[in-house]
């Protein structure tokens, strides 16, 4: 990753992310009926991954709303389908409550604690490999040596990790509802070691 | 037409592209499919932003420590509904909490409880009504939580403690002395050799007393409570915040310190020393993110930016001018 991108996801793990449950409300009661919040939410986040520079930006919950605001509109006015009291109410929600900062809100909430609770819950071999690597810190290529099973195979298992807690941080943090639906079969069939698979 | 993706498969595929870039350099090949991808859809973009803030927030896992076991923490901090942590400890089973207790250094939280770090060691130690306490390296706490208060002392060292709310038990760090309140608070209290005590708070509200008159102070400020500053409040950038705070994150940042103050700040978290011998060089300014437990490549970085020789001998790492060529 480069400097600038690193800069940037840094800015954005830091002051979008984590408003990403308060959009997600605001969109599932303001977004006209057909278009998902999470395609909104996205397409926000690809305008704010393609701006030149985000110094300006001192409201920055405002701004994510804004952004995602014209998302809407963009598809609305695409669409041409949508009556114009949906395009009305839409200007009227311009103003999404402001409430709470954040950070007021997440403040018993130890971002590490969350993590640690988080990487908790992954699936078996996915926590292994993702423990490894962001606890331990070793990379791919060992891990896989450690585990026995191939780099590839390794590499999936990091990416369903993040695709975890793109699910467990965006949706407001630790919803156990949410994660019985990771009770999917590991990638290698269990071999027996996996119970004692954390003690190394 | 082809069938539009779901958001779920834009995450999905985000993921995997993160996962592959954690891996290693992408070969041309690849490099060319990422970004076919990213073009092919106005959400892809915007999805492998935030997938990659995910991977790189969950880096600060290395601050859980080589002795983080997921299983024992999970029977700690999700005890099944209905029952207390104590009974989940006993309901997870004596090893399990053993294993625990070593792991997180987690009391049941009894009168008198300490927790304490060695040298390079960062340990997070989650209280019983929710709140938190991340030690820095070389630290000692003690916790006694009673019905009136939640109260924890600062022995020595550095501390960040995450108060979740409560206001009807406010939550008391004892430290020389001097007693800091507060019912919701996320705060650090550092009591260092050689160092003023100070406190530094950054998120809610804090309230000192003990001192001459009371003061109550806001997020992003810090005051000194010993030394020749002592009780005056000062305001504080967010982001100067956020460098002080960055040991957090296993991390020491720096700017514009000079390289002999720096490489002071690194000895509180290894025996490796950095000694800089030339004292022209101590004064050169540094700026940068460093991992705390890695002097020998915090001296590598200086040496390459300050064109300094670096030795690495057997308890540290010499730094010295490297003479004019």
């Amino acid at each position: 990753m480069s400097d600038a991108d690193r800069e940037r996801t840094r800015w954005f793990l830091r002051t979008i992310l984590p408003h990403e449950p308060a959009l997600r409300g605001w969109l599932s009661r303001a977004a006209p009926s057909g278009m998902d919040p999470e395609d909104v939410i996205q397409e926000a986040y690809t305008i704010l991954a393609e701006l030149e520079t985000v110094e300006g930006i001192r409201h920055p919950k405002a701004y994510l709303f804004q952004v995602a605001r014209s998302v809407i509109m963009r598809h609305v006015r695409r669409a041409r389908i949508v009556s114009i009291h949906a395009v009305d109410d839409l200007e009227r929600l311009d103003h999404p409550d402001d409430d709470a900062s954040p950070e007021q809100r997440t403040i018993d909430r130890d971002e590490l604690r969350q993590l640690a609770r988080a990487i908790a819950a992954m699936p078996l071999k996915t926590r292994e490999a993702f423990v490894l690597r962001r606890v331990r810190g070793l990379p791919q290529r060992e891990i896989a040596a450690r585990m026995r099973i191939s780099e590839n195979t390794i590499e999936t298992h990091i990416s369903r990790g993040v695709l975890f807690l793109i699910d467990w941080f965006g949706r407001g943090g630790n919803r156990r509802s949410q994660t019985s639906k990771y009770a999917e079969p590991e990638i290698a069939p269990r071999d027996g070691e996996t119970r004692h698979q954390s003690r190394h | 037409m082809a069938k539009r993706d779901t958001s779920r498969d834009i995450d999905q595929a985000a993921s995997q592209w993160t996962a592959r870039l954690d891996r290693g350099p992408l070969t041309a090949e690849e490099e060319a499919g990422l970004q076919a991808w990213l073009g092919g859809d106005p959400r892809a973009k915007g999805a492998l932003l935030r997938a990659r803030a995910l991977s790189m927030m969950s880096e600060s896992a290395q601050a859980l420590g080589e002795g983080f076991d997921p299983v024992a923490f999970e029977a700690i901090v999700a005890p099944p509904p209905g029952r207390s942590r104590r009974q989940a400890l006993l309901w997870a089973g004596g090893a399990t909490a053993a294993a625990a207790l070593a792991a997180l250094g987690v009391g049941v939280a009894t009168a008198g409880t300490v927790v304490r770090t060695r040298r390079g060691e960062i340990r997070l130690t989650p209280l019983e009504d929710g709140s938190s306490v991340l030690l820095n390296t070389d630290s000692r706490i003690r916790i006694r939580y009673d019905r009136g208060e939640r109260r924890v002392a600062l022995l020595e060292g550095e501390a960040y403690f995450s108060v979740a709310r409560d206001d009807d038990r406010p939550f008391v760090v004892e430290v020389d002395g001097r007693r800091l309140t507060t019912s919701q608070a996320g705060f650090r209290v550092r009591r260092l050799d050689r160092a003023p005590v100070e406190v530094l708070v950054n998120q809610g509200r804090v309230d000192v007393a003990g001192g001459k008159p009371g003061l109550a102070l806001a997020a992003n400020s810090r005051m000194a409570l010993s030394g020749p500053a002592a009780g005056r409040p000062q305001r504080l950038a967010p982001e100067t915040v956020t460098r002080e705070l960055a040991w957090r994150d296993g991390k020491l940042a720096f700017e514009g310190e000079p390289l002999g103050e720096a490489a002071a700040a690194f000895a509180r978290y290894s025996d490796t020393t950095i000694e800089v011998r030339d004292p022209v060089l101590a004064r050169e300014p540094v700026t940068g993110l460093f991992a705390a437990n890695d002097p020998v490549g915090f001296s590598r970085a200086v040496a390459r930016v300050f064109d300094a020789r670096i030795e690495v001998e057997r308890h540290g790492v010499v730094l010295t001018r490297a003479p004019a060529s």
